[in-house]
Order: structure tokens, then sequence, then C-alpha cells
């Protein structure tokens, strides 16, 4: 079954709040999901959303934004 | 696909931590408590002479194992991250808590999966408490509660927990004399010392590799409906319990059961003490372990947070005595009325930085 995620970026946040903000500033088309496994040791919250990636979306608890290539994370931003 | 992964490593990660465990009861420890993070961080506190209580002085090398086999793996993966600053003293004041919480239930989360797996019910009001803490917990991280972002750390910050483990470790067996073991009692019942810290060694690779962790089991179904993180514990408790049943281990009731005591009220609360503060630390005490060993300064201040908050649950009776209640176990009034304090001060901490610091943010 074909993995629509790999077509998707992925942000990283600092804490779950920022994650939500993130979703309610984005809307439809993005999904709060655990941080994966191949992205970081870390186990917190990131949301998946469909590109492009715009400054607004910006909040305080935003920490990085990845694009999925190849399926690597490349990180095309960094708060 | 990649969730379906992730699920499957945790799966096969949480079989061998359950077989682990259970093997190392077989090979001496005490039973059902292969793992304790509690139990051993505490007994370590003993072996420390930290706290006097007689019966439970060891310096477990399972712990040792646990953070040194995370320090190596994150190291030859290059995932070692030195960071910190978020909030230590909280973070510090939350590891004692959710410490005293976990002795007034005699177990970490993991020694409550493993004591499910052996039949021991009152591990099932403890289960119904932690996954009440974490959801108060969840709330909160819903409504915006954070201990503050983390920060950079020189790369010294970051190993500083893994080398006092390794200090620890050699001072152990070069001089021996220097530290309390107890003769009998639960700390006197171990496997032997390479064995113990080869265990802690895989479990603490097995458990970076996968981020397993309790607290974020739940967290995760809770806030995002995902039961990837709780697949590990569950792998836990199913490999266990065939082990259990297998080696004649397994006995269902609340009674007669291995350090563990029948006092409802206050295995609950115990546990939901340990629930809420993990959440609010952002992890269960083996997770916090395995950060400390990936070079999180936070988590290790968490970690000393929990060494004393045993040795604070020894020195002033809190923890909880085992057998039952109708023969005097359970908690003393003190034990009690700290397990109220900490949960009364853990809701306040998490209001005061979900609702009065939020706008800061």
């Amino acid at each position: 079954m074909e993995d629509k995620r790999d077509e998707m970026m992925v942000a990283t946040f600092a804490n779950h709040y920022g994650a939500v903000q993130f979703k309610k500033t984005v809307g439809a088309g993005c999904t709060l999901r655990p941080v994966p496994r191949s992205l970081s040791s870390s186990c917190g919250t990131c949301a998946f959303f469909e590109g492009p990636f715009l400054k607004e979306y910006v909040n305080s608890n935003l920490e990085a934004v990845y694009e999925m290539k190849d399926g690597t994370y490349i990180k095309v931003y960094e708060n | 696909m990649k969730i379906a992964k992730e699920k499957r490593n945790l799966a096969i990660a949480g079989a061998l931590i359950g077989i682990i465990a259970v093997v190392l009861v077989l090979l001496g420890n005490p039973k059902n408590m292969g793992f304790c993070i509690a139990c051993f961080v505490r007994d370590i506190a003993g072996g420390l002479k930290f706290h006097s209580a007689g019966v439970v002085q060891y310096v477990r090398p399972e712990i040792i194992g646990l953070v040194l086999g995370s320090f190596l793996i994150s190291v030859l993966t290059k995932e070692f991250n030195a960071r910190g600053g978020s909030s230590p003293v909280l973070r510090f004041c939350i590891g004692a808590m959710v410490m005293i919480g976990c002795l007034a239930f005699l177990g970490c989360p993991f020694r409550m999966i493993l004591r499910l797996s052996a039949g021991d019910l009152n591990a099932l009001i403890g289960l119904l408490g932690f996954a009440s803490g974490v959801g108060a917990g969840s709330f909160f991280l819903s409504k915006g509660f954070s201990l503050g972002r983390t920060r950079a750390q020189a790369p010294l910050e970051g190993c500083a927990i893994s080398l006092v483990n390794i200090i620890l470790f050699v001072l152990v067996i070069a001089v021996p004399s220097l530290f309390a073991f107890s003769t009998s009692g639960p700390g006197s019942m171990h496997a032997p010392m390479v064995v113990s810290l080869c265990a802690g060694l895989v479990v603490g690779l097995l458990a970076q590799r996968t981020r397993m962790c309790m607290a974020g089991g739940f967290r995760d179904l809770y806030l995002l409906k995902d039961g990837t993180l709780i697949c590990g514990f569950i792998a836990i408790f199913v490999f266990a319990l065939i082990m259990n049943l297998a080696t004649g281990s397994f006995k269902l009731g609340f009674t007669g059961q291995p350090v563990a005591h029948n006092a409802h009220i206050w295995n609950f609360l115990g546990m939901a003490v340990c629930g809420l503060g993990c959440t609010m630390l952002g992890g269960c005490p083996l997770r916090q372990l395995i950060l400390a060993g990936e070079g999180n300064s936070d988590s290790a201040i968490t970690v000393l947070g929990l060494l004393t908050g045993a040795a604070i649950s020894h020195n002033f009776g809190l923890a909880g005595a085992a057998g039952a209640v109708a023969d005097g176990a359970g908690l003393k009034t003190q034990g009690k009325v700290a397990v109220i304090l900490c949960l009364l001060i853990l809701v306040a901490i998490a209001c005061i930085k979900t609702f009065a610091e939020k706008k800061e943010d």
C-alpha cells in the first residue's frame, strides 16, 4: 500500500501544544502524529502536512520543518 | 508502512525485554522484579548509603547498563546530542515526587507490567492509577503545558551521567567496602553482576532504538490516538506472561504477591502521581535513564531527582510495606500524606506552567 506521507512535509515542535497550534493554523490536510523514529530519537508530536511551508505557519514552539524526498528527511527550516 | 515497522520493532524489543526480565528473576533478582527502575534506583540510593533501610541496599548494575547501553548506541548511531536547560530544578523535584509515588506502589511502570504478567492484580489497580495520571498530564499538555525548550549543551554536560555510572561501576568492583550491601530482603537478591550489567546494556540499547516509554504510550493513545509506543509494553506483558506461566511463577490474586501490598487506594494514587509526573517530564523512569544516556542533561537531573526521592521515601518512612493490609502492610500515615501532597503539588505545577506561564510563549 502506498504511503501518502512520503509526499508530505513534517514539522517538529518543542512541545505538544506547539503542534496543536500549528494544526489550527494549517487547517485541513494537517495530521498530528508521533515523530517518526527515522527522523528523531525523541518521542514528541509532529505534524504531517501538504506543502508548501509558509512563514505564517511558524509559532514559537516550532523547531524544524522537513521535506520528505526518497524516504529521507531534508531540513528546510529551523526555528 | 513506517508506523507498522516501528510497531514491529517495538514488539520485538518488548518480547526480548520481557524474556530478559523473567530470566533475571530466575538468576536471582527478586520475584516480579527482573527490572524495576524505581526499585533499582532505590537500591542504589541504599548502596550509596543515602538511606539506611538495610533490606534495599545494592548498587544495581542493570541501571548502570541501561544508561551506558543508551550512551554507547547513541554515540555509535550519531544520535548522541548534549542538550538541556529545560526547568532543571522543577524536573529534579518532579523526579523525586515520581519516585515517592512509585515506592508507595512498590514499582515503576515497567515493574507494574511485570507484576501484572505474574498475576499480581494489585498492579491492575496501579495501571488504572497510572493511566489516570497520564490522562491528567495529557490534558495539561493539550492545553499548553511545557517545562520549556531544551538548548544545546557542551558535550561533557551530556556525557556526565554516563561517566558517573562508569566510575560507580568501577568503584563497586574495585572497592566494594565503600558501599552497603543488603544481607537479607530484596536488596540481597540479585542475578550475577556481569549478567545484570549485560542485561541492562541490551535493554538500554533496545529502549534507545525503539524509544520505548510507558507514559509516552498512554499519552500518544490519548492525544494522537496512536498505539505505536504502547506496543512495546504489550509485548513485554505477553512474553513475560508466557515465561511466568512456563516457569510456574504465575499466581493470580491480590494477596500473597511478592514485594507488593493490597492497599488499593494507595496503589492507585501512587501510580497516579507517577503517571502525572512522568507525563510532565516527557517520559517514564526507564525513558529518563535512556534519554540521560543519549546526552539529555534534563533527564540526567531527573534521574538524580529519582535517586533523592528514593532516599526521602525510606528516610521518612513513606514507601509502602509489602504484605497484606490486614497484617499492617501498605502505607503509614506519613506515606499517605506524602502521596496526596505530591499529587497536589504536581497539579499546582501543571496549572501554573499551563495557564499562568503559557502567555510567555
